[in-house]
């Protein structure tokens, strides 16, 4: 047993959005796949992602570096990154450490692409 | 950061428990379950045991940073009747640190290092780093909320 964490991908339609859907814990061992996977869709063009975390058992200073990162690259682009969060610790985190300022935090996927 | 010194050596009147896990971010999903079991066990509320879990996690990360990912990392979690949880994490090197690559990255990002710093100030009642005997402890303390 290890640190888990799995993603896949869905598009949202005539949105343009592409969703990245996580589950499993992020962390220092885990945030590099998150990595790698968020700047796939961005270099790929896509200009709003949507990072659903509703299924992130943890997260920590690693897996919110990687999300800083992109949603910097994102908006360097033209483009955006949201957050899906509905786990009461995870949303906490993105408050103390001010984070909650710097992104867009919905509690749905479909909330995110349409705001 | 708090300024205060690192935990003093166990005392009779304290419950305590050790963990060895290699140096291998891998690996640290065990200090965050042993965390919570000991947190559990020192009857703290579900969020502290969350907390906690959290701010193992960053201080292992913290060990990792400090020297590489060769050795092991030793976690001593010690807690009193009043609810006082102390951990202190050490990185154990391997051989000569010399020699094994045993050196901290410069070239990191600083920002997951603030966002660690942040989020240990925040979870943690205090918290701070030391070296002794050219070892590289970092220690946390979180005490019980009192029940209502």
């Amino acid at each position: 047993m290890t640190s888990d964490a799995y993603f896949d991908v869905t598009d949202s339609g005539p949105s343009g959005a592409t969703v990245l859907n996580v589950r499993g814990e992020i962390d220092v061992a885990t945030s590099p796949d998150l990595h790698e996977r968020l700047f796939a869709l961005l270099e790929a063009g896509s200009s709003l992602v949507i990072v659903n975390l509703t299924d992130v058992s943890f997260i920590d200073s690693t897996g919110l570096g990687v999300l800083v990162e992109a949603v910097q690259e994102a908006r360097a682009g033209g483009g955006d990154l949201r957050l899906v969060v509905t786990r009461p610790q995870t949303l906490k985190l993105l408050e103390l450490t001010g984070l909650d300022e710097m992104f867009s935090i919905m509690s749905s996927p479909s909330e995110a692409v349409k705001s | 950061m708090g300024s205060m010194s690192a935990p003093s050596p166990v005392a009779n009147d304290l419950l305590r428990v050790e963990l060895s896990l290699p140096a291998d971010p891998e690996m640290l999903f065990l200090a965050r379950m042993t965390a919570a079991a000991v947190a559990s066990r020192a009857e703290f509320n579900f969020e502290q045991v969350e907390d906690l879990r959290i701010a193992i996690d960053e201080l292992c990360i913290t060990l990792l940073r400090s020297g590489g990912r060769v050795g092991h990392i030793a976690l001593l979690f010690q807690w009193d009747a009043e609810g006082t949880l102390d951990v202190v994490g050490t990185l154990v090197p391997e051989g000569d640190p010399a020699n094994n690559g045993h050196q901290p990255k410069s070239s990191e990002s600083p920002l997951p290092v603030e966002l660690s710093q942040r989020i240990l100030d925040a979870l943690v009642d205090d918290h701070g780093t030391d070296a002794i005997g050219g070892v590289h402890r970092v220690w946390l303390r979180l005490r019980r909320v009192r029940k209502l």
